[in-house]
């Protein structure tokens, strides 16, 4: 058969085939003892496995708690929204997907492969949120086109809503997507990507409560994830609902007054600490947040010189100007500096450490003692009270008044403002003290800063007569049974000075508002309100005179702190206009319609 | 040009398990995909009778002739490559696609036949006894090219499925120990340049996922662990034909494609698998005993290099399947839904064919 001349020798080659085929053989007993080992040997471990997996587990999200305010009026609540969703498993073409899918919702397709691309570790059947707060024209489209787009599908869930958009909105907050580096945190572990969490204001102070519980169903699936069958179900717990001690007009009133005027306004109960009103303006419509997409306006008002998503009432620092007055007073007072029979004459400006210092009034106050230091805001007392105490005491005073630490309001992110000190002042800025900065602290200038709220909290223990409360915003909760698990309520505390020096300084406010004083703006016959108004200036001492040479209005920022009634007091008002001007001019006034409208409906 | 003894010797076995292998491929791809809405187990059937078609048309041509304008084939094939890189428009991420009217087609599939066809031209009149290194240098670099374009598209599954072409040449050339210790020192130096430079990071995911598939579940190692429980759950006789849990609810990725062998261990248990997995030893038997029935050294290596393309791609699969190697994107020959690497096996069988219906014929 074999003709050497045609074929020729190739039985290397070949043999070297058949060692290659030796291989192929020796592999092939290898895979099956493998098949052996995962399908007979593990083949209970794997089941089991593969049962778990058939079943699966849709989680239904709770509803959030509603938020109420005192009397009942809803200020979030939650309503129907749709989702769209992508599930990347019924996706024959991504590229030809996202195009179309970009079509239909109107989304960039770069925005839509980047959503995607986040959270590629998921499971592939699961749904990818893409769009939510779906318009009923796009579900309608996405329904249409359900058997040609398999991987979109509509989901609803509940959606937060606040019926009366900026209402209260710094106190309220507003609900964004959980970050990465929040999952992180203990407090979030629970949270699943892309879940809505409370950022600020009660929304996060109050996160666990309102968010509820989870409810889990466990269904059978069939070929392409439908539903089946059900084997059982966890219903969702519906998170609490939130009574809030505001009152819906006073905070109306509240943000009306500041509408257009950047500032802070809080009304509160003096006696329990209760926050009836707190304001800061500008705000913003907390809706706008409830999106998992960054939108324009958050970018807007984030970068917004105005920081409108500042609670100014308990984030905002502002000298306290002659609001700092009281405290000096009470300080005086308890070390004995000044008693009732201390009197100084004002001739419009004193020289003190070589140095003049004016008061508000050119012309002098003449002979002032106590109560009409206080009813005229005269700064020449306050400039020797000063400086007869010395800094380390003035410091040690308003500290113990609460000035420089927080007041544990219910909120988050209080910020705790400033009473300098030389010590602070080696600290922080590496100088000495000055003694003329003793003499603008006497009057709440220079570096010592306060928040609208310390401001109240500070008035209420003048109200109190020494009682010292903490301020909360959250009244109560209620499952849904209707019971209010009330706050344990604050006893108080007392300060140790006595409470015959805090009856001397609210005559001195009372005079300030009762008696032709700087407060007269804020008088209601009948209701014997007390206050204290200021005007802290915004530039230091030298920029001013600077100004002042030019001609150059400088515009202060206008206070206005007060009780009312004298006796048994009920409610107080802390009030701030940023570059308002004169406090007994601009914010007086503006307090007086708080007072009013309490009045009216409490009273 | 075809006469009546060799139409006696075409080997209707090999066709015959050809065939067989398909349409158990087709069975299961029906089962694992017959709720979606392309019917694959239809176009695959219309693939098949193409590829037989095309497989019966290629017999009439004398494979030496097809030897000769190998060079042709080869360069009209990188140049494809080269422009759908160019201009192709991304299918699933990829540039792997030429899309004609109804059908798309994968070129690199194709040019597995070429680089076969331009070895064997290049070998076919080699007769030392060891792999020198002209031959050996010469024959990397026609081999190198396409790999690249591959590579860059990005499909490095498919370019890799290249080299057991290359390394098949070599084996019959012969090995010397230098030659192989040289091969694997580049193996590993490429190996570690392509770790630190190429690769990207979902690639090394891949890989590393290999040694701890438990470490990121539903991660990078949910297709593993997804395709491993779909097998061991499996058991001795399997959940029944189109009942797994795992493939029919969607848990295991790529059913149809990839990952057909995780369908087949669920639903026909060991017992299937074994049962397949001996259809498919026949099928590879019967390639590997055609090479020692050729007339010269230009069959031999056509039918050996054949063999090896499609053993390598059968063991690549299977092994990821069950993570002993890693997602590599290679089908399963026959077995897989996928057009172009259908009709690019039954030509390479076609070329088997060809060699040993010739084999007794004078030149």
């Amino acid at each position: 058969m074999m003709n050497n001349k045609i074929y020729e020798d190739l039985s290397l080659v070949s043999s070297r085939a058949k060692i290659a085929f030796v291989v192929v053989r020796i592999l092939f007993v290898i895979l099956i003892i493998y098949f052996w080992k995962l399908q007979i040997l593990d083949f209970q471990v794997f089941w089991q496995k593969s049962e778990e997996n058939r079943i699966r587990e849709i989680i239904v999200t709770p509803q959030r708690g509603l938020i109420r305010e005192r009397n009942g009026v809803v200020l979030a609540k939650n309503i129907a929204s749709f989702k769209a969703s992508l599930i990347r498993e019924n996706c024959e073409d991504y590229d030809e997907s996202y195009a179309r899918i970009s079509k239909i919702l109107d989304l960039p397709p770069e925005v839509l492969k980047e959503r995607i691309d986040k959270y590629r570790s998921l499971p592939l059947f699961q749904p990818i949120v893409v769009k939510d707060n779906l318009t009923h024209e796009e579900v309608a489209r996405i329904k249409a086109r359900q058997y040609e787009l398999p991987e979109l599908v509509v989901q609803s869930e509940p959606k937060r809503n606040y019926p009366f958009g900026t209402l209260a909105s710094h106190v309220l907050g507003y609900l964004q997507e959980v970050s990465p580096a929040e999952m992180e945190m203990e407090r979030y572990k629970s949270r699943r990507m892309g879940d809505l969490i409370g950022k600020t204001g009660v929304e996060k102070q109050y996160e666990d409560s309102l968010v509820g519980e989870e409810g889990k169903v466990f269904e059978i699936v069939d070929s392409i994830g439908r539903k089946i069958g059900e084997i059982s179900r966890i219903d969702p717990i519906r998170g609490n609902e939130i009574y809030l001690t505001l009152d819906f007009e006073l905070q109306k009133k509240a943000e009306e007054i500041l509408e257009g005027r950047e500032g802070a306004v809080v009304v509160m109960k003096p006696d329990t600490g209760e926050i009836l009103a707190m304001a800061s303006y500008p705000n913003f419509d907390p809706n706008k947040f409830i999106n998992r997409f960054t939108p324009e306006e958050w970018v807007d008002l984030i970068n917004s010189p105005e920081y409108p998503l500042q609670n100014r009432a308990i984030r905002g620092l502002y000298s306290p100007g002659s609001l700092f007055k009281p405290c000096m007073l009470l300080a005086g007072l308890d070390q004995g500096t000044v008693n009732e029979s201390t009197s100084y004459t004002c001739r419009g400006s004193v020289i003190i450490y070589g140095h003049p210092f004016a008061c508000w009034k050119a012309d002098g106050h003449g002979v002032v003692n106590l109560y009409s230091a206080l009813q005229h805001s005269c700064n020449i007392y306050f400039y020797q009270l000063g400086k007869r105490m010395g800094i380390e005491e003035i410091a040690r005073y308003a500290r113990m008044l609460g000035l420089g630490s927080p007041t544990h309001i219910d909120l988050p992110g209080e910020k705790t403002g400033l009473v300098p000190d030389p010590e602070w002042k080696k600290r922080v800025r590496d100088e000495p003290w000055y003694p003329g900065e003793t003499i603008s602290v006497s009057i709440g200038q220079g570096p010592l800063l306060v928040t609208p709220l310390q401001i109240a909290v500070l008035t209420a223990q003048i109200a109190n007569r020494g009682l010292r409360v903490t301020p909360y915003i959250c009244e109560g909760e209620t499952n849904g049974t209707h019971e209010i698990e009330r706050q344990p309520k604050d006893k108080g505390v007392r300060s140790p000075i006595s409470q015959e020096y805090f009856e001397k300084v609210i005559q001195g406010m009372w005079r300030s508002v009762n008696d032709r004083g700087t407060s007269a703006l804020a008088r209601i016959r009948d209701f014997d309100v007390c206050g204290k108004t200021g005007s802290a200036q915004v530039v230091s001492k030298a920029t001013a005179e600077k100004l002042a040479q030019q001609k150059i209005e400088i515009k202060t920022h206008s206070w206005f702190t007060g009780f009312a009634p004298k006796d048994e007091p009920k409610v107080l008002v802390s009030l701030i206009v940023e570059y308002g001007g004169g406090g007994g001019a601009t914010a007086a006034p503006s307090a007086r319609e708080l007072f009013e409208l309490y009045r009216e409906k409490y009273d | 040009m075809i006469s009546r003894s060799q139409i006696k010797n075409i080997d209707w076995i090999l066709i015959a398990l050809l065939v067989v292998n398909t349409l158990v491929g087709i069975a299961v791809i029906y089962s694992s995909s017959h709720h979606l809405s392309s019917n694959y187990y239809l176009r695959q059937f219309f693939w098949m009778f193409l590829g037989l078609a095309v497989l019966f048309v290629l017999l009439t041509v004398e494979y030496n002739l097809l030897v000769t304008y190998s060079l042709y084939f080869y360069i009209a094939c990188v140049s494809i490559l080269g422009v759908i890189l160019l201009f192709g428009k991304l299918i699933a991420g990829t540039k792997s696609w030429i899309k004609l009217e109804f059908i798309q087609i994968q070129p690199s599939e194709i040019t597995k036949i070429a680089i076969i066809l331009l070895l064997a031209r290049i070998f076919s009149e080699y007769k030392r006894k060891y792999l020198s290194n002209e031959a050996g240098l010469s024959s990397c670099a026609f081999v190198m090219l396409p790999i690249l374009l591959v590579a860059l598209q990005p499909d490095l599954g498919t370019a890799l499925s290249y080299i057991p072409i290359l390394f098949g040449a070599f084996l019959l050339a012969g090995l010397t120990r230098k030659t192989l210790v040289t091969l694997l020192i580049i193996a590993v130096v490429m190996g570690i340049v392509s770790w630190g430079f190429l690769l990207k990071d979902y690639q090394k995911d891949r890989i590393t996922t290999l040694l701890t598939p438990d470490k990121d579940p539903l991660g990078t190692g949910y297709h593993i662990l997804q395709s491993k429980i779909a097998i061991g759950s499996g058991g001795l006789l399997g959940k029944g034909y189109a009942r797994g849990s795992q493939s029919q609810l969607q848990f295991l990725p790529a059913r149809h494609t990839d990952f057909i062998f995780a369908v087949i261990g669920e639903e026909l248990g060991f017992v299937g698998v074994v049962v397949i997995g001996v259809f498919y030893f026949l099928f590879l038997t019967r390639l590997f005993q055609s090479v020692s029935q050729s007339r010269d050294r230009t069959g031999m290596y056509i039918i050996f290099m054949v063999a090896l393309m499609i053993t390598s791609q059968f063991f690549i699969n299977v092994f990821m399947t069950i993570g002993l190697f890693p997602i590599a994107g290679i089908p399963l020959p026959l077995l897989s839904y996928g057009g172009s690497s259908l009709l690019t096996n039954y030509i390479a069988v076609s070329l088997v064919l060809n060699v040993k219906m010739r084999r007794f014929v004078n030149i």
